[in-house]
């Protein structure tokens, strides 16, 4: 069981979403997977500050704690860190909040590396941002947390959390898969043919 | 019956009014995306062939499953039909309002209560909200609430979307007077 009881003043609200896919086109996936997002709503540390603010002080405090909580619930509703295949990160941020806010917490080592280091990967972590009223919806993108090119395993899962974010809050979310789409058929790199403008002339324009 | 994709979520609050909730308030859903089994058949006069083969194939299905999520002891429960725009929510209706599907939900959580229900139809992505009450006393006021749901790919039109819901408490911060004291 996920836990940190202690109580964290800046943490309103943890939102784990799970799917996993049964049947697509009709059929059963040849590989079935699980894809899950956690967001977690905090309040924006910067607000009613410009861009002249520092932002490293606030991560340093809040990023890593960030990082450990989400990837914890992660690895819980996935099966643990070995299931775990592709990964992928967003951050949404309340309208009275600059998108750099997002991006301090989720594209700084205290939570890139840690959120790497606890999903045990190897690859960048791709990546959406936006800056968002409470109740929208985002698709975060995931790929494979060793080796990033895999087409496979190129997905996206969606989080939306009804109330939040707030204007003085930031949703963080750390999102993964077990395993690749549910029916990939298009190839990878090395089984493609070399494409260049030049090999599709004649194609209509 | 043809299950397309099974979604869990799991809500933990933390906080609300500006002041902690511990432990924290903890709600979960598990809906499963399935095909309508009277989809493509016209008005279907009667209804009960097809509850009786899925009704209690979900229930069974789904009952444990958000329990598991929840990992903890239900104390308010609630239901879902949501579905797609060919169907009637009539259809809907006849596979959450029979004893066959919310009895398997109420022996897991030793529940003696009528399951709070919303139906509705709509498109892929529909907003809806499932209310939950206490497991076995309906008029507990501290645990009227209720818990919004979003699946952002069902219902297609052929599909219905069934969901049960369960909270480990009441409201978080929950400070209203009984019904009692009204009476």
């Amino acid at each position: 069981m996920v836990c940190c009881m202690q109580e964290i003043p800046w943490l309103r609200k943890l939102v784990t979403y799970r799917d996993e896919v049964v049947l697509e086109g009709g059929h059963a996936p040849a590989v079935p997977a699980r894809r899950a997002s956690v967001a977690a709503v905090i309040s924006n540390p910067w607000l009613g500050t410009g861009p002249e603010q520092d932002l490293g002080e606030a991560v340093t405090a809040i990023a890593p704690t960030l990082a450990r909580m989400l990837t914890d619930r992660l690895v819980d509703s996935l099966g643990g860190v070995d299931a775990i295949e592709a990964f992928g990160k967003a951050a949404l941020i309340g309208s009275a909040g600059e998108i750099e806010h997002g991006g301090a917490l989720i594209h700084t080592p205290y939570f890139g590396n840690l959120m790497r280091e606890f999903l045990g990967g190897e690859s960048i972590i791709c990546f959406a941002d936006t800056r968002a009223d409470a109740g929208q919806p985002l698709v975060v993108p995931l790929w494979h947390k060793t080796h990033a090119a895999t087409r496979s395993h190129y997905q996206t899962v969606d989080v939306r959390v009804s109330d939040a974010p707030r204007a003085d809050e930031i949703v963080v979310v750390a999102a993964a898969s077990t395993g690749p789409r549910p029916h990939p058929r298009i190839g990878d790199r090395s089984t493609d043919p070399a494409i260049t403008s030049l090999t599709l002339e004649g194609a209509p324009s | 019956m043809n299950v397309r994709k099974i979604v869990t979520v799991v809500e933990e609050i933390r906080s609300e009014g500006g002041r902690p909730v511990s432990p924290p308030a903890k709600v979960a859903i598990v809906a499963a995306v399935i095909d309508n089994p009277w989809a493509g058949q016209g008005f279907v006069e009667d209804l009960g062939p097809g509850i009786d083969e899925n009704a209690s194939d979900l229930g069974a299905l789904i009952a444990p499953l958000v329990i598991e999520a929840l990992q903890d002891e239900p104390e308010a429960y609630g239901k879902a039909a949501i579905v797609g725009l060919d169907g009637e929510i009539e259809h809907g209706s006849a596979l959450i309002h029979t004893l066959k599907f919310g009895d398997h939900f109420r022996k897991a959580a030793n529940a003696t209560t009528l399951l709070p229900a919303v139906e509705k139809r709509g498109p892929a992505g529909v907003l809806f909200d499932i209310p939950l009450k206490h497991i076995t006393d309906a008029t507990i006021r501290s645990h009227h609430q209720t818990v919004e749901v979003r699946i952002a790919d069902a219902p297609h039109p052929g599909e219905i979307v069934v969901a049960l819901a369960a909270a480990a408490q009441g409201r978080p911060q929950q400070r209203l007077a009984a019904l009692s004291t009204e009476q």
